[in-house]
């Protein structure tokens, strides 16, 4: 088994389907450090000052006008109440949400980074695990060895979730070592609020408590590799079905998309929140920014991850152990 | 080489795939199992909120001081701060708090919130535009059945002032709060009479409320736009545009004084 896993990497890493991965990552924390640096520049020479509170205190003001005003969606307005409400919890307790700092980064980086880019950058490296075998043919010569189908198509699920773990650690390495040339590197111990619950438009807070930010970030990262696994189960399962690798990639990249964008408006459409790609944000439940859907909460986004992936899984085994290869 | 290489990466994964499982089990611990044993808001952590010895102007209030309309600045606070920064070379800092759409009971509401508190202490000097709504109803020609609710709720208004007023000089004995009264935006229409009348006396009150305190400094707003109304109005009908911000903001500029090190530090 060890040595089907150690082949598998082999192939993983002569590929250098990671590298592209870690270059992706590395450009995309670029973009964003400077991005969030030029906003801070913006704010101070606005505010003509460095308090925080100050600051969060303008933010509220300014997401309270555009709340009244007119044109703006329901979804959308109630996304911004909470979050106007969770800013002034914030306020009250005198804890400042977005201390500068790398990890603060790595934080809102994690948070933005779990419902599409993340998925893309598995979909990226998981899609052509099986298919790439199927079209170059090598799937022959790999199924003719005395090993059973089955560990064979398991030594692929291991070296699916190493290189998930794989992503989620440069993802969290990546962000923290630019990020923090800019921000330094400091701030692992600031204070962080969970335990938010939003009822209807409302900001819940008598389970709010604090932790400190490096407990936040990696729980934040222990649910990203969650949703990574996921992910990749569903897209090996794709790569079993489908000879070709581009195939694989359109049908999970239209999959994702989509995702985001029902997110957006499917507050209405209650049957839409047993789709997966619906619950991928599972940051936000820690962070406290909501559902998209009323009634879903973080074990059942987990539960309806959990079966997808599982189910996925199945339909790959049977599939791929009954499988006429010719 | 290679092989090192995917011993490396191997090693790497097999160490983080147990840390994300530790990460993942800490979220459901914390988050699923623990849900009732929480309930202890936690400790305030305050950094002491630092006296700075700028000068910290605060706006408070309605669209009129979000500066609706303008399209070039930020309303009459900018156009403000613009011409006190021209004469002085003290460094000013300027928070605008203000929301559109709110009335005198909102206002209320909102100065009940510690950052607001906090924000009220340390100014020198706030500045304050509200009644619009309340008088207006969000920017609705007045029709001339409605006098019966504006008399309703001109009550309701100089008690939530009265309010207002206090609730300032009780978080800042110190801070001198001007307040800009209403003009007649539809000066030009028909039933200008009507409505002129009822700006006046909403004014008028106002201005006596104002009275009882001292250190709140009623500024008159209706003879700038008393005439030509419609060269200083935005096209809403309702608004200052830029020229008429700047108008309030020039009123105002005339009336402050910069000390030496702020006002109202003595």
């Amino acid at each position: 088994m060890i040595n089907l896993v150690h082949n598998e990497l082999i192939k993983l890493v002569r590929k250098k389907r990671l590298y592209v991965v870690i270059a992706i990552l590395a450009v995309l924390v670029c973009l964003f450090t400077y991005a969030q640096m030029k906003q801070v520049e913006s704010m101070q020479e606005r505010l003509g000052t460095l308090d925080w509170r100050t600051e969060l205190q303008q933010e509220i003001t300014n997401t309270q006008n555009r709340l009244n005003s007119s044109g703006i969606s329901d979804e959308w307005r109630g996304y911004l109440q909470i979050q106007v409400s969770q800013q002034e919890y914030y306020l009250e307790q005198d804890i400042n949400p977005s201390a500068p700092g790398a990890p603060t980064f790595m934080r809102v980086f994690i948070e933005n980074a779990i419902d599409l880019v993340l998925p893309l950058l598995v979909v990226v490296v998981v899609a052509d695990l099986v298919s790439s075998e199927s079209s170059a043919g090598t799937i022959k010569m790999l199924l003719t060895r005395p090993v059973k189908r089955w560990r064979i198509l398991l030594s692929k699920f291991l070296t699916m979730v190493f290189s998930v773990s794989f992503i989620v650690l440069s993802m969290g390495v990546l962000s923290y070592v630019i990020s923090g040339a800019v921000f330094g590197y400091s701030g692992w111990s600031l204070p962080i609020l969970t335990g938010f619950a939003v009822e209807g438009e409302e900001l819940v807070t008598t389970n709010v408590r604090l932790i400190e930010q490096w407990e936040y970030i990696l729980m934040e990262l222990g649910l990203s590799w969650f949703v990574g696994i996921t992910v990749g189960a569903i897209t090996l399962m794709l790569s079993v079905l489908m000879r070709s690798t581009a195939a694989v990639m359109g049908v999970m990249l239209a999959a994702l998309i989509s995702g985001a964008i029902l997110s957006n408006m499917v507050s209405s459409w209650e049957t839409a929140k047993y789709f997966f790609m619906v619950n991928l944000r599972v940051t936000n439940y820690i962070s406290g920014m909501g559902a998209p859907i009323e009634g879903m909460t973080l074990g059942f986004s987990l539960m309806v991850l959990t079966v997808w992936g599982l189910v996925a899984l199945l339909v790959a085994f049977i599939t791929f152990t009954r499988k006429d290869v010719y | 080489m290679k092989m090192n290489l995917v011993t490396v990466v191997a090693s790497l994964s097999i160490v983080a795939t147990i840390v994300w499982i530790i990460g993942l089990g800490m979220t459901i611990n914390d988050q699923l199992l623990q849900e009732s044993s929480a309930g202890s808001p936690p400790a305030s952590t305050s950094d002491e909120a630092e006296q700075s010895s700028d000068t910290f102007l605060l706006a408070l209030g309605d669209s009129l001081t979000r500066g609706t309309g303008d399209l070039q600045g930020q309303g009459y606070v900018t156009y403000l701060l613009d011409e006190l920064k021209s004469r002085s070379d003290q460094s000013i800092q300027l928070s605008n708090l203000a929301v559109r759409g709110y009335t005198s009971e909102e206002l209320l509401n909102q100065l009940e919130q510690t950052e607001i508190q906090r924000q009220i202490a340390q100014a020198d000097m706030i500045f304050m535009t509200i009644g619009g709504n309340d008088l207006f109803q969000g920017g609705q020609a007045l029709s001339v059945d409605s006098a019966f609710i504006i008399e309703n709720s001109t009550e309701t208004y100089l008690e939530n002032l009265e309010e207002i007023y206090s609730a300032i000089e009780s978080a800042n004995g110190d801070t001198t709060v001007y307040h800009l009264g209403l003009y007649n935006p539809f000066n030009q229409l028909d039933g200008a009479e009507m409505t002129s009348s009822a700006v006046r006396n909403w004014n008028n009150e106002s201005a006596e409320i104002a009275a009882k305190f001292d250190h709140v400094v009623f500024v008159p707003t209706y003879d700038l736009f008393q005439l030509d109304v419609n060269d200083f109005i935005y096209s809403d009908q309702f608004h200052p545009n830029n020229e008429g911000y700047q108008l309030i903001g020039r009123r105002l500029a005339a009336l402050i004084t910069l000390n030496e090190g702020g006002e109202g530090d003595e």
